[in-house]
């Protein structure tokens, strides 16, 4: 006997935002970081800044950090970022 | 009742166990098969439409319908009667201060801890004495069952997407409980909230795995509680020294040389936060030295203030048992208590 039965995933799609436009070069640009403020990210922001600087000719990098990192960004972050050219944010411990 | 989900076909039950696993949509345990009849029943029952928006996921803005709840609420083996707790329990989820994106995808892996009281305690027939950290009885099980599933399938909580949880824990496939209330002269958690003992609710908070503590040897509660207030200094060096909600499971026989002594939960919460507290410069003895830096001196207090403690009576008769349920990141995430089967924002009910 077939059975019928329901789908159980969201099904719901919501668009709460999409992707900017891709640069071409990162040469002279400004890109802001947003840091979940944990330790091991410290280390890893400066090396990040060294590179887009030294490798990259990235003409500014900003460091802002949430105040809670296991919630999005801060209101004053998300307004902020459209100041910059690029975002780099992401999960990690 | 006019249902909305995706409809699949399957030749047998065989075949949706499959069908389902193949999507991601267990936690690997075989599923109750979802039909229309059985999710339009568990919606009856609470009396709610199935498009009845419950909440907004509040990170990704996912709306939660209560269609999507009732499917894997029935696939968790939930029947009708166990729907409105799973209802008020991801609604609860949902309030602020929870923070549910973070608690269910923080490397941290905590699990969702929920704990029933009032009446429905006795309506789903729960067991809040033998093993009741395991599988207690039929409700419980399957109602954490149920909010596993949902963060599943309708959040994409699965492991390695939206959970991406280190370890992870034994709750995190089904952690709920009821309190002892009738064998126990205490208020209720809930009472301890200020809600009516005839008021039925559900408590949700963000757990880490139970740690077991065992003190035999004594009928002081001063004794008795130290061995609580150690294990959560143990969790404070060994795990995270942020302070908040701390639940502690007190079984009977402990409850009761601390009931005999004229000792409330009042008192028991004040003896704990005074008790469990310790200084960072204790990080050291467990190798967490690099961290103390120049504030070795600063005391932590495990809890912000003696009611951030949870005290539950639950467990079986025998055994100078209890249990300790840290928090997962307690200064930011709450544990939240709300009533099963009431309208948030109706006012009060009419005079008849």
């Amino acid at each position: 006997m077939t059975l019928q039965v329901l789908d159980p995933s969201s099904e719901a799609h919501v668009a709460i935002g999409e992707l900017a436009p891709r640069l071409t070069s990162l040469t002279g640009k400004t890109v802001g970081f947003i840091s979940n403020g944990k330790e091991g990210t410290k280390g890893f922001f400066h090396h990040a800044e060294t590179m887009l600087r030294e490798e990259f000719g990235v003409a500014e990098v900003l460091l802002r950090v949430k105040s809670n990192y296991s919630a999005p960004a801060d209101d004053y972050i998300a307004e902020e970022i459209a100041q910059w050219d690029v975002v780099i944010s992401g999960l990690g411990d | 009742m006019q249902l909305s989900s995706k409809i699949h076909e399957a030749d047998d039950f065989n075949a949706v166990q499959e069908l389902y696993h193949s999507h991601g949509w267990t936690d690997g345990l075989p599923i109750v098969p979802p039909t229309a009849e059985a999710v339009a029943a568990c919606l009856e029952w609470s009396m709610l439409p199935p498009d009845q928006l419950i909440g907004l996921e509040p990170v990704r803005e996912r709306p939660i319908l209560a269609e999507k709840l009732a499917i894997n609420a029935v696939m968790a083996g939930c029947l009708p009667m166990h729907f409105p707790v799973v209802v008020a329990a991801v609604t609860a989820m949902l309030q602020p201060e929870f923070l549910l994106h973070g608690a269910t995808a923080s490397t941290g892996g905590c699990a969702v801890l929920l704990v029933l009281n009032g009446p429905i305690r006795l309506e789903l027939n729960t067991n809040p004495t033998f093993n009741v950290l395991g599988s207690s009885d039929r409700a419980t099980t399957v109602i954490g069952r149920a909010l596993r599933l949902i963060l599943i399938n309708v959040l994409d909580v699965r492991p390695g997407e939206i959970d991406r949880s280190t370890l992870g824990h034994p709750g995190k496939i089904s952690f709920c409980l009821s309190e002892d209330e009738d064998d126990n002269p205490w208020l209720s958690l809930a009472e301890q909230h200020d809600i009516p003992k005839e008021l039925s609710t559900v408590t949700v908070m963000t757990a880490g795995a139970p740690r077991q503590i065992m003190n035999e040897w004594t009928t002081k509660p001063e004794e008795i509680l130290e061995t609580f207030a150690a294990e959560i200094r143990a969790n404070m060096r060994h795990y995270s020294i942020w302070p908040g909600n701390y639940a502690i499971i007190i079984a009977k026989q402990l409850r009761e040389h601390l009931q005999a002594a004229g000792w409330t939960k009042k008192d028991v919460a004040q003896f704990i936060f005074e008790r469990a507290r310790i200084h960072r410069r204790e990080w050291a003895d467990v190798g967490k030295g690099s961290v103390v830096r120049d504030r070795g001196d600063t005391v932590y207090p495990a809890m912000e203030s003696p009611d951030q403690l949870l005290i539950i009576a639950a467990g079986g008769p025998a055994g100078g048992f209890g249990a300790v349920i840290p928090p997962w990141l307690g200064h930011k995430s709450h544990a939240v208590t709300l009533p099963i089967g009431a309208c948030l924002d109706c006012g009060p009910p009419p005079t008849l």
